[in-house]
């Protein structure tokens, strides 16, 4: 209900320009969590080429604490970087909901974090996970082992970004269920003692 | 001679109470489910857990029936204004479009009680909305990043006060905490579990408890999944490698 769902998607992806394919937007996030070694990965040559294959001309980074400490020096490589490829680079540290950035994306990679992973999927974009090594108990491979078997999303690691990313085939993305709250509102009248739903 | 006394009046005591707390967790399992009428309402208390926890537990709570399940107790770690939001945001907008199950809960509101501050406390909340439902806040068992020889000290004070919230004021005001406990970790909802647990020892009304593993956890249980499982009323999970065949638990998919 928070989201205005009227927002149009900003002008980048606006009118088609002439007879090439339209732009495409790119959204990285790390979460909350530290996950440094995603934010670099993404300026490297080998995923900035393969972002462009894809037809990626803007990317958006959200990289907490690792963008919070840029110089000046480095957010100007980052764009640079990007430019080279003719990508817009953009980066920042938080925003409180992520769900715009979302919706604009035509791709997202991303931590593995739960809540990520259902926004992201059920707006139906293409998904890129890369668990953080770096976290002790990692039960986010878990989850993303699990759902990249099912062939909801995909998942890497942040040496494997680039192919990933080169080779990945939308259509063969399994759509995710949308939410379905039954389930749990049967189990917990049934468990509460009361009558079951007449069949509509 | 009077010591023997003394020492075997202790034993005879102890040993009702461990026969008393045994009998309590052993019937746990067989505890008759309470049949109830269509329009009966139901007392649900759910524990939001920060992060991921609150997120999963408002999803689940956006699929109910809040007429029905009514009057509703939000409990909060100290200090998590961010879940407090994220349950006013659920109250609003299923008091805005009751029939809504799948509410958006992802971005809380802000500004919604004036305060515009991440230090907007419960009390705050209840005061601008007189909705049929409370935030209760309770002490952490344990912080991020807080040293283990600590956490007892933390868990005692956090035992007390879920104590003081589901046993003390039940018992005195002769009312009832809740009639439902929904709980989906992390620690300290394993000691409002303890309090529960309580009131059934001392026999007076106690909620059932209902626990449901997060969407993430799909190989292995989470700690309070683990420490949780032989105590509650229905335990359940999402993915279905996480049940051994002869244990208790039952997987309904994902929820979420």
């Amino acid at each position: 209900m928070s989201g205005p769902p009227s927002t149009p998607p900003p002008a980048e992806s606006g009118p088609a320009t002439e007879s090439s394919p339209r732009k495409k937007h790119a959204f990285v996030t790390v979460g909350s969590t530290r996950f440094d070694a995603l934010v670099q990965a993404v300026q490297t040559d080998a995923v900035l080429a393969a972002l462009r294959t894809r037809g990626v001309s803007s990317l958006t980074v959200q990289g907490g604490e690792a963008v919070r400490e840029f110089n000046a020096e480095q957010l100007q490589a980052a764009t640079a970087g990007g430019a080279r490829y003719g990508i817009d680079v953009e980066a920042w540290a938080y925003k409180p909901s992520l769900q715009e950035d979302y919706e604009r994306a035509d791709l997202v990679i991303s931590h593995a974090g739960s809540g990520t992973i259902l926004d992201v999927l059920r707006l139906r974009k293409p998904l890129v996970v890369i668990p953080n090594p770096s976290l002790l108990d990692n039960h986010q491979q878990e989850l993303a082992d699990a759902l990249a078997d099912l062939g909801h999303l995909k998942t890497c690691t942040v040496d494997t970004l680039a192919q990933t990313v080169e080779s990945l085939d939308e259509a063969s993305l399994v759509p995710f269920p949308q939410f379905d709250g039954s389930r749990f509102r049967e189990m917990l009248d049934e468990e509460m003692g009361y009558p079951p739903e007449p069949p509509k | 001679m009077d010591l023997d006394l003394v020492s075997s009046c202790l034993c005879v005591c102890l040993a009702g109470i461990l026969w008393r707390v045994s009998s309590v967790v052993l019937a746990r399992h067989r505890k008759p489910r309470p049949t109830r009428r269509h329009s009966e309402h139901c007392h649900l208390a759910v524990f939001l857990g920060s992060g991921g926890h609150t997120s999963e537990a408002l999803m689940l709570l956006s699929a109910l029936d809040f007429d029905r399940y009514s009057p509703r107790t939000y409990v909060i770690s100290e200090g998590d204004a961010l879940s407090a939001r994220k349950a006013t945001a659920l109250e609003l907008s299923k008091a805005a479009n009751p029939d809504n199950s799948t509410v958006r809960i992802s971005s809380p509101i802000s500004g919604y009680c004036g305060c515009l501050n991440r230090t907007c406390t419960a009390s705050c909340l209840k005061g601008r909305l007189r909705e049929p439902y409370t935030i209760l806040t309770i002490p952490r068992a344990r912080r991020v990043h807080q040293p283990i020889y600590t956490t007892p000290v933390t868990a005692t004070r956090s035992l007390l006060a879920c104590i003081y919230h589901v046993t003390l004021i039940p018992l005195v005001a002769r009312t009832s905490f809740a009639d439902v406990l929904v709980l989906n970790g992390p620690g300290t909802c394993f000691i409002l579990c303890l309090a529960v647990l309580l009131n059934q020892i001392l026999g007076i009304h106690s909620p059932r408890v209902v626990y449901v593993e997060s969407f993430a956890r799909v190989r292995s249980l989470s700690l309070s999944g683990k420490l949780l499982r032989p105590l509650v009323d229905r335990f359940v999970v999402q993915w279905p490698g996480l049940l051994e065949a002869d244990r208790r638990g039952e997987c309904l998919g994902w929820l979420v």
